[in-house]
């Protein structure tokens, strides 16, 4: 299942695992997360800021297991398997859903087969809803945590134009929305922090909520992400920052306590 | 004098007639009650419209069938197997219709129906184009005290839940292990009119008082209960035993084609008269032990 991953030139270290690196930088001591299926960079990145800068995040594992912290990520970001170590095997109606809704859970990472600049993301359907070309798996609880949680991250190990669309063919979570206010006119807390992919990292522009970048992986150029990206992706002037690099002890944690069997390439198939 | 409850897993799937809509407890690759599953398909059940929360394997041996028609839920997914192919394969072809709905959305229509209300409100799928494709069952409704709109989901009452737990007894009291509790069992059969449960073992009543706190559901709300070993695989019964990834890579790989698929059908869930026929053809006493073991992960 899991390709060989690619180099990043100069870091001594892969693709998958800078993006964990950056991803888990985002994080910090009053993180609360939890995570659905396949989600092996979040979970990764959020048990490799629990090891470094934030000893506080909390994390469910599956939604579900409160402070797991297994001795590997196994080939499901959903089952029991992840869930060993944990001090509460959580009920998913009445904890998770109560904490989720509450907003007692803070940090959702998420992803679609389609997401567009606003951060929305489609998982429903392409082509139109009662007669689609493709049936995706369904939004699930997406469709509900990306209108409750306030802190949204967005991750893509696919940057290209199919993912990366102008428009969704359904909108089945919901990011910015239409940008601008719309969020928080429609009574939603938060929004999309940023959204980490194989070729860079964007942000949000203040005022439009559009994905800006940010910053640009080694060997990627701004040329690179156009190309890759079906919307007009905002640059902003000057130089575009490179990636940081990660340290020496955050890739040792990675691939010795994280994820030592690299379940993260999973998502690189 | 307690009323028993046992039957035989055709007598069990006798309750499910066709067109109804059937709730059906599973979590991607998560105790799906496959049993009764498999024995729809044998019995050639059509029209049903499966109610799930995040459904995998299951709904797309039925889609592959041809014994459901709708599918009523928040997504259908084998998590890191793939999608669910066939089930695909009756959507694009119109074979199967879908009202989907978040999970807060699915869990708010049922628990309307198991609390005998019209409706009960989330505030999940706010901003999404799910509202607008179900107005049937979704609306979104000013808070009549004056705070944020909300989304009414209206009561859903299916004909039948189906869900698989750990034991029972004779009367049908149904004991679940401590686990993760995803919502189905605490409520897809209550909002049900007629509750099937399949269970790894019965045992006698005393065994049950001893945990009472591990009673889920009382016997009187249950219509029939089958003690089927492995009633879950290929999907798992944490923590008894993990799910059976050879069975689901199988299952992938037969789906692509559709002589393949029959041929899984018939030697998976035609061919074996009951479920020790069943456990064989998946590989006998050597694949359950390592299931038991989760060698899976």
């Amino acid at each position: 299942m899991a390709t060989n991953p690619t180099e990043v030139p100069g870091y001594g270290c892969t693709i998958d695992e800078l993006m964990v690196v950056t991803m888990s930088r985002m994080m910090g001591d009053d993180t609360r997360a939890f995570n659905g299926a396949v989600s092996f960079i979040p979970v990764c990145a959020y048990l490799l800021a629990r090891r470094t800068h934030a000893p506080e995040l909390v994390w469910a594992a599956s939604s579900i297991a409160i402070d797991a912290d297994p001795k590997r990520i196994p080939e499901s970001t959903l089952s029991d398997a992840l869930w060993d170590g944990a001090s509460m095997l959580s009920n998913s109606p009445f904890d998770f859903w109560a904490m989720a809704q509450g907003a007692r859970y803070n940090t959702f990472a998420f992803r679609g087969a389609q997401m567009d600049r606003y951060g929305n993301v489609n998982n429903t359907v392409i082509g139109p809803y009662d007669k689609p070309k493709v049936r995706l798996p369904g939004g699930g609880g997406m469709a509900d945590l990306s209108c409750m949680i306030p802190r949204i991250y967005l991750w893509s190990t696919t940057h290209d134009p199919r993912t990366f669309v102008e428009r969704l063919d359904f909108r089945s979570g919901i990011g910015w929305g239409d940008g601008g206010d719309h969020r928080e006119r429609l009574g939603l807390p938060g929004g999309p922090q940023a959204c980490v992919t194989n070729m860079c990292v964007f942000d949000f522009e203040p005022e439009s909520k559009a994905m800006r970048l940010a910053s640009l992986h080694p060997g990627v150029t701004v040329d690179d992400v156009r190309g890759a990206t079906g919307f007009d992706v905002l640059v902003p002037g000057g130089e575009i920052p490179v990636t940081a690099q990660p340290d020496e002890e955050e890739i040792r944690l990675l691939r010795e306590e994280v994820d030592p069997t690299g379940a993260r390439r999973r998502e690189f198939s | 004098m307690i009323q028993d409850k046992r039957a035989s897993l055709a007598e069990a799937a006798s309750l499910v007639q066709d067109g109804d809509v059937v709730a059906l407890q599973n979590m991607a690759t998560q105790l799906a009650p496959m049993a009764v599953v498999r024995e729809l398909i044998r019995q050639g059940r059509l029209n049903l419209g499966i109610v799930g929360l995040l459904a995998g394997i299951p709904v797309d041996w039925m889609a592959a069938a041809g014994v459901m028609d709708r599918f009523i839920g928040g997504a259908v997914t084998m998590e890191q197997f793939g999608l669910c192919n066939r089930y695909r394969k009756g959507v694009e072809a119109g074979a199967i219709r879908v009202e989907e709905l978040s999970e807060t959305a699915v869990n708010a229509r049922l628990g309307a129906g198991a609390r005998n209300l019209p409706f009960l409100p989330t505030r999940g799928l706010i901003g999404t184009e799910l509202i607008g494709m179900d107005p049937d069952n979704l609306r979104l409704i000013e808070d009549p005290f004056g705070g944020r709109p909300v989304v009414a989901c209206r009561a859903l009452v299916p004909d039948v839940a189906i869900v698989h737990a750990h034991r029972a007894d004779r009367a049908g009291n149904v004991q679940l292990e401590p686990t993760a509790e995803w919502p189905d069992l605490g409520i897809m059969p209550k909002a049900a009119n007629r509750v099937i449960v399949t269970v790894e073992e019965i045992v006698e009543t005393e065994v049950l008082r001893r945990r009472p706190d591990r009673t889920v559901l009382p016997g009187f709300v249950v219509d029939a209960v089958v003690e089927v070993p492995f009633g879950a695989h290929p999907t798992s019964c944490f923590p008894f035993y993990g799910y059976d990834s050879a069975m689901h890579l199988a299952w992938v790989a037969a789906a692509r084609d559709d002589v393949t698929t029959e041929q899984f059908l018939d030697r998976y869930i035609r061919e074996p008269a009951d479920q020790a026929e069943y456990l064989r053809a998946v590989g006998g006493a050597t694949t359950m032990l390592a299931l038991e073991r989760m060698e899976h992960a």
